[in-house]
């Protein structure tokens, strides 16, 4: 966890050889022949690449998990049992029970809900504020985007755990705050993303060509300049769900976060650092759950990185997007 | 860990405001030699080698903030100063108040003059010699800037009668005076000088056991003996005060022997630590008490029976071992049973079912309750995860809200809360634990009790000079604040400590007082 920032992908990159936005622009650019959906080409690379279709199956697990965390649990969450404290995984307890003897297995698995639900709602939020000012600003230019990137500037100055931190001991700290103050600290990541690729495409000759059939500024941005820096924005997201759920791990943990009894994974490890000696299993087991759930949105965020960049494509393409091992 | 330690800081802090006598975390003089028989309690530390000399290295939990004994509300820097400052009376460990830099007292017949007697035989670090002088320089100084100035409130005016006599002049009887003025190093008599010239923050110079050397913020502090002492022969040549904010860290500190002794072990370690050879557990009945309070000033906390309901729901017995596990005592009233002072009074215990039946009489429900707890004061959390748990099982939610400590501070003083969770540390008169808490006029009467009978039994109970009539009043009094719920009391926690086994002739005191100048190291 700590202070670094998610890295932004090459954002340039990706987005200088405009791939056919599909369907959406039949009238301009028509793609000639029979195409295979473009996501379902993106997903055949993407699944082609083992270590990507691992931390997609994982991905897969854990949102199971978080929806039927209701059905899964095997005792309530916060039924505390202080004469059953520090039992060690058993069958009964299969991750063993936690200082005031509730059982780990179970807010384990309710903790996958917190952690997820976190992580989509406070990326969404950056998602769109972050894509929104990036687009205004890249395709403007001018003093908007000079006034927004130096905004932008001023809030990378901050690392991002303590930016989250001072937003949270703003707004009070809870589950929605949680939310919201992390979607605030990584939008300028979107945004910078973003402005980034719209630079680049903006002046590309098929804009410049739909520019002068008169198509209107929102048209423009939105059927022509948003699909095509959908990619580095996409592998971004990815990215930024492993680390918001290390951010609200990290704040529940310094106790800026979820609060109690909220089984949320950094709150566990932030109580089970106390209890080492008493139990190994108060430990190990949420900080398992964190680890392979941000290793997976890793895993996918590179292999999304290499299905979505051109390049790559072209290379994978070229070998048989079948066997396609190009870690 | 950190953060337990910083707690218990804080909270001594608060307390040294509150109006709570305390001392608390903060040690005093266990120094029993303050009677004319100074050398009395040398003996008893450990007959076995004063002659070692040597450096003890004390861990304590966190920096002190300043070393200005008068302004300080940090344990830590009592932890220190109680071994360089003595106060003019000190407690015991039975906690009845013994002499110090006053080696005996009067009062006059109307009970409003107070003559102490002070020894003649004492100098300051500096040289100069202790008088009556430094005496009224220090309560001044305590009275208009000191953290402890609600102490001296009784105190109408000093008067200096030769060098070595000072009168005190009461503006109401207070029978509790000794208690108030010589707790802890709070209220440590410092010299006139160095008060005129204002350097205390940076250079202490008191008249204890050991002086001054060095203060290197976030790593040591470093004293060493004071030769002319006059408690007698000081064992020891010095002592290092190594700050180790991590609770983990200072154990295992200990257990390698990079320090001797540290000042807290956290609960949850204290039965493993019970029967080593390589560390000596020291653990005694403290007089701290943990507790709950609710807002009176909010609705349906008005409610006397809606308090009950929540008393009676309560199992403090659960919420102590969740807590402490076995270094605390449960207790429904404030004062422990170690106390002169103790009430044997349990009218709760557990049942849920009196507290639906107390909750449907006021027509309460749905209710949620807002708790505001401090992660600088573990205990706090974890306990309020069981009330959590336990008010859920008679229909009431409770949302635990985890605050830093100073928003937590202004949050209570603001009267921001359905229901908070803390504790008072180093109280010894019962005046101490229940005046500024439940009197309707109290100082720290944050959560809005108003009962105008125990106004009237606590006033009348503060100048009782009868001691059995006096702690029939606070019988009384303990009786009211416990049936209204004014606060609901959780336990007394147990003050451990840990040290070397080569260290000699450390005591616990139950008063928390930290002092070494009859430790010796055996090596």
């Amino acid at each position: 966890m700590s202070d670094d920032r998610p890295d932004q992908p090459p954002s340039d990159e990706p987005a200088e050889e405009p791939r056919q936005p599909s369907a959406e622009q039949p009238e301009l650019e028509r793609p000639e022949g029979e195409h295979r959906p473009q996501w379902r080409q993106t997903l055949a690379i993407l699944l082609s690449n083992r270590a990507a279709a691992v931390g997609l199956v994982v991905l897969i697990v854990m949102v199971l998990t978080a929806v039927f965390a209701d059905q899964l649990i095997r005792f309530p969450i916060n039924e505390d049992n202080i004469a059953n404290r520090f039992a060690p995984p058993s069958a009964d307890h299969w991750f063993g029970t936690d200082d005031l003897g509730r059982d780990v297995y179970s807010r384990v698995v309710m903790g996958a809900r917190v952690s997820l639900q976190v992580a989509a709602i406070s990326v969404t939020i950056s998602l769109v504020a972050g894509t929104l000012l990036g687009l205004i600003a890249g395709y403007r230019g001018g003093w908007l985007d000079t006034v927004t990137m130096r905004a932008v500037d001023v809030a990378f100055a901050f690392p991002a755990v303590l930016l989250a931190i001072a937003l949270v001991a703003v707004f009070g700290p809870s589950l929605r705050n949680t939310m919201i103050a992390i979607g605030i600290v990584f939008t300028p990541i979107f945004a910078r993303v973003v402005r980034g690729s719209v630079l680049s495409v903006r002046e590309d000759l098929y804009i410049r060509a739909i520019r002068s059939l008169g198509a209107s500024d929102g048209r423009i941005i939105l059927r022509h300049v948003l699909p095509n820096v959908a990619a580095p924005v996409i592998v971004q997201t990815s990215l930024s769900l492993a680390f918001a759920i290390l951010l609200e791990a990290a704040l529940s943990f310094v106790g800026a976060g979820v609060q109690r009894p909220t089984p949320a994974w950094g709150l566990m490890l932030a109580d089970a650092q106390r209890f080492i000696a008493q139990g190994w299993w108060l430990s190990v087991f949420p900080g398992m759950a964190i680890f392979v759930t941000v290793m997976a949105f890793n895993l996918m965020g590179d292999g999304l990185r290499d299905a979505l960049d051109p390049r790559q494509r072209t290379l994978i393409e070229a070998r048989g997007a079948g066997g396609g091992e190009d870690e | 860990m950190r953060l337990r330690l910083l707690a218990l800081l804080s909270l001594t802090a608060l307390i040294a405001v509150a109006c709570d006598p305390g001392d608390p975390i903060d040690p005093e003089d266990p120094t029993a030699e303050v009677e004319e028989t100074p050398p009395v309690d040398e003996e008893p530390d450990d007959p076995a080698e004063p002659t070692a000399g040597g450096t003890l290295v004390a861990a304590i939990g966190g920096d002190p903030d300043q070393l200005d004994p008068h302004t300080t509300t940090s344990s830590f820097a009592f932890t220190v100063l109680e071994n360089i400052y003595d106060t003019l009376v000190q407690p015991a460990s039975d906690l009845t108040m013994e002499p110090a830099l006053a080696e005996s007292w009067e009062v006059s017949d109307d009970l409003l003059t107070w003559t102490f007697n002070l020894r003649q035989d004492v100098s300051f670090h500096d040289g100069t010699e202790f008088t009556a002088e430094d005496v009224v320089a220090s309560f001044e100084r305590i009275a208009e800037e000191g953290e402890n100035a609600f102490r001296l409130d009784a105190i109408e005016e000093y008067v200096i009668v030769d060098d070595h006599t000072v009168q005190f002049e009461l503006n109401r009887v207070a029978p509790n005076l000794l208690e108030q003025i010589g707790p802890f190093a709070g209220l440590a008599i410092a010299p006139a000088a160095a008060i005129e010239a204002g350097t205390l923050a940076d250079e202490p110079v008191g008249t204890g056991a050991f002086q001054f050397v060095s203060f290197t913020p976030g790593d040591s502090v470093e004293i060493e003996r004071n030769p002319d002492y006059w408690g007698g022969e000081v064992p020891l040549d010095g002592i290092r005060f190594q700050v180790i904010p991590d609770e983990g860290v200072k154990l295992t500190s200990l257990e390698t022997g990079e320090v001797d002794w540290i000042d807290s072990v956290p609960p949850e370690q204290v039965d493993g630590l019970a029967g080593r050879d390589d560390v000596v557990l020291g653990q005694v009945a403290g007089n701290d008490y943990w507790y709950m309070a609710l807002n009176n000033d909010r609705e349906p906390f008005d409610d006397e029976r809606v308090r009950r309901a929540i008393a009676f729901a309560l199992d403090i017995d659960v919420i102590t071992e969740a807590a402490k596990f076995d270094a605390a005592t449960p207790n429904e009233t404030a004062i422990p049973e170690t106390s002169f002072w103790y009430h044997d009074y349990a009218p709760f215990g557990h049942d849920p079912a009196q507290a639906e039946t107390l909750l449907e009489e006021a027509g309460v429900s749905d209710l949620t309750i807002d708790l505001m707890v401090s992660g600088e004061f573990p205990e706090t959390v974890t306990a309020a995860q069981i009330i959590e748990s336990q008010l859920g099982a008679v229909g009431i939610t409770v949302e635990i809200r985890d605050e830093d400590f100073s928003t937590w501070l202004a949050d209570q003083g603001e009267g921001e809360f359905d229901a908070f969770a803390l504790g008072w540390l180093g109280n010894i008169d019962p005046d101490d634990f229940y005046y500024a808490q439940h009197h309707s006029e109290g100082a720290f009467n944050f959560h809005g009790f108003s009962d105008a009978e125990l106004d009237t039994l606590l006033d009348d109970a503060r100048v009782e000079t009868d001691e059995d009539t006096r702690k029939e009043l606070y019988d009384a009094a303990a009786e009211r604040i416990v049936d209204q719920a004014s606060y609901i009391y959780f336990y007394n926690p147990d003050i451990v400590t840990a040290w070397a086994p080569d260290v000699q002739g450390y005591e616990v005191a139950p008063h928390g007082q930290r002092r070494f100048n009859n430790v010796s190291l055996d090596r």
